[in-house]
């Protein structure tokens, strides 16, 4: 099989004595949505923050597409093409949608000197990038954040990862506080990324929404990867919570399938 | 249709709530003392104004940025002392302390820049504490007593930032077209610059603007840097146009520039931030001060109407705010 996007080796990481994450072994393929599953404390955002940058590993290897990299900072990890999606964290509320979606990467125009925002093409690319996402209620790209419901600016948030060309975009409890409708357009959104081109990992508490979504289903135990190919098509949502609890172990049984 | 929603959007803005509060205050004024629209009255409001103007400016920057600085009264008085006591000395020319006075005051700002954002202490502390270290320094310096002033007549300096001259009757201070310069340049900084986004978004949510990369520790600190050096030249321009350096004055000035940036509609905790509505609120509270003497109220109860004026405010901006959350 050829290289996946991302693998990470043999990870470990400790917060004094209290070993977070041990020995984790976990890969993401092109293309690919990938569920990552876990009880609370199972060690999945650990995970996720030393993916990000957020935390630094004790020891390990990440490698992105095969070549060995070292995060720092959030902004080691963003330039590799790693974008972290956490609930309402992301987005600056009182900053219109265009202005958000090019924070820190704002176009110019005219002389360098007056660093002078291209306003029209903020908005006209904001403006495409909503439709692209699906949100079909006709926003115009100058509405605050604040005034968008929390569906929206996960979409918003999503958008903005694809079009900086983020390949893996991690999205950490999605749809928590979601409506059923709203629920439903981020998961679209997710497969729309997927679509054009995107991996994603998806972690949520609600195995409903995760089935209804992902490729493939990582299941995490106190810091360990317990099992990395469970097919969401073939399995059942009760025997994926056995695997979560460590019941199937107890039972002796081997991974389902 | 259109044309409905035009009014509607200039009434939804933040401007519009000060806007017709200056308006109220001048109608008022005038119909009780007619004088107060004359133009000996308009000159010389006009002329502190811009001063204290000056400052604030800056402080709807910083403010917005999520920071605010308390230290700007007191470099108000501390810069015009330590330039006219290095021209006194003989040390160095007029023109060449006007520089140093203005470099020693952008180092205090990036010593207060660098305790908020390197220390993570909040600039209430900070800058309270360098408000204490200039107001002192400022009066040890000068045993307390004011620097002699009268030698600036005819300097090139003095021209340039209070030479006057009549326009009509009014007699204008060429610190007004320094303040208008300053309004303009940071209200384009503000809303149609790059540095303006990461302004707005540092005061809005640091965290997200960190993360996407913006250097939001360097944002603070060029502010809170701006802020002093527009404190340094507002002190400056006071003391040329007064003939006076007086180690004292400026006393009190930084709670009435926050408070002008405030009725103006900037928010306090940050993220949102208008340079028109700051100039609105310089007028507003200036104005206030100069117009209740004239209709006879006695001077001291000027503070019982900026309070009350503080307050209101503050009621209709939350008003306007909770409004509009509810109708979207």
């Amino acid at each position: 099989m050829a290289e996946p996007l991302i693998r990470m080796q043999n990870i470990r990481k400790s917060y004094g004595r209290v070993l977070a994450l041990d020995d984790a072994t976990f890969h993401v393929n092109e293309r690919e949505i990938v569920g990552l599953l876990g009880d609370n404390g199972a060690g999945k955002s650990t995970l996720i923050k030393v993916l990000s940058g957020a935390v630094p590993l004790t020891s390990g290897d990440i490698f992105v597409r095969g070549r060995k990299v070292q995060f720092r900072t959030t902004s080691d990890a963003i330039a590799a093409g790693i974008e972290t999606i956490y609930q309402d964290s992301a987005l600056v509320t009182q900053l219109s949608i265009a202005r958000n979606l090019f924070l820190g990467r704002e176009p110019i125009k005219g002389p360098r000197f007056l660093n002078r925002l291209d306003q029209e093409k903020m908005n006209e690319v904001a403006r495409e990038l909503l439709r692209e996402v699906g949100i079909s209620k006709n926003i115009p790209p100058t509405t605050p954040i604040g005034s968008l419901s929390g569906g929206e600016r996960q979409a918003v948030a999503i958008a903005r990862a694809m079009h900086f060309d983020s390949d893996l975009i991690i999205l950490d409890e999605p749809t928590n506080n979601l409506g059923v409708a709203e629920t439903q357009g981020v998961l679209s959104f997710v497969r729309n990324a997927r679509d054009s081109g995107h991996s994603c990992i998806f972690i949520a508490h609600n195995i409903h929404h995760v089935f209804q979504v992902v490729d493939r289903i990582v299941v995490m135990r106190r810091g360990k990867v317990v099992a990395d190919d469970i097919d969401p098509k073939t399995t059942s949502v009760a025997a994926v919570e056995d695997v979560i609890t460590g019941m199937s172990e107890m039972a002796g049984g081997a991974l389902p399938h | 249709m259109e044309h409905r929603s035009f009014i509607q959007r200039f009434i939804g803005r933040p401007e519009f709530g000060p806007l017709v509060l200056l308006l109220v205050e001048v109608a008022i004024f005038w119909s009780i003392n007619p004088d107060f629209l004359s133009p000996l009255n308009i000159s010389n409001t006009l002329a502190f104004t811009v001063e204290l103007g000056l400052i604030a400016l800056a402080m709807t920057l910083l403010m917005t940025s999520g920071e605010f600085d308390l230290s700007v009264g007191s470099l108000f008085g501390f810069s015009p002392v330590l330039m006219w006591t290095l021209f006194n000395a003989h040390i160095m020319p007029l023109e060449l302390g006007f520089v140093v006075a203005l470099i020693v005051a952008a180092l205090i700002g990036l010593v207060n820049g660098w305790f908020v954002t390197k220390l993570k202490i909040p600039s209430f502390l900070v800058t309270l504490g360098m408000l204490l270290v200039v107001r002192g320094t400022a009066l040890f310096v000068t045993d307390g007593f004011p620097q002699r002033t009268w030698s600036a007549g005819g300097s090139v300096l003095a021209e340039a930032l209070v030479g006057d001259f009549y326009v009509g009757p009014f007699r204008i201070y060429a610190s007004l077209f320094w303040f208008i310069a300053a309004a303009i340049i940071l209200g384009y900084v503000l809303t149609k610059s790059r540095t303006g986004n990461w302004i707005q978004a540092a005061g809005g949510n640091p965290g997200a603007a960190r993360a996407r990369g913006v250097n939001v520790d360097r944002v603070k600190i060029g502010l809170f840097m701006l802020s002093s050096v527009m404190a340094a030249l507002a002190g400056i321009i006071s003391s040329v146009r007064t003939s006076a350096a007086n180690p004292n004055s400026g006393t009190g000035y930084e709670l009435e520039v926050i408070a002008m940036v405030v009725i103006g509609g900037t928010a306090l905790t940050g993220g949102r931030g208008t340079i028109i509505g700051t100039v609105l609120g310089i007028l507003i509270l200036r104005i206030m001060r100069n117009g209740i003497v004239l209709i006879g109220v006695p001077g001291l109860a000027y503070n019982i109407f900026i309070g009350a004026i503080i307050l209101g405010m503050m009621a209709l901006h939350s008003w306007l705010e909770r409004r509009h959350q509810a109708g979207t």
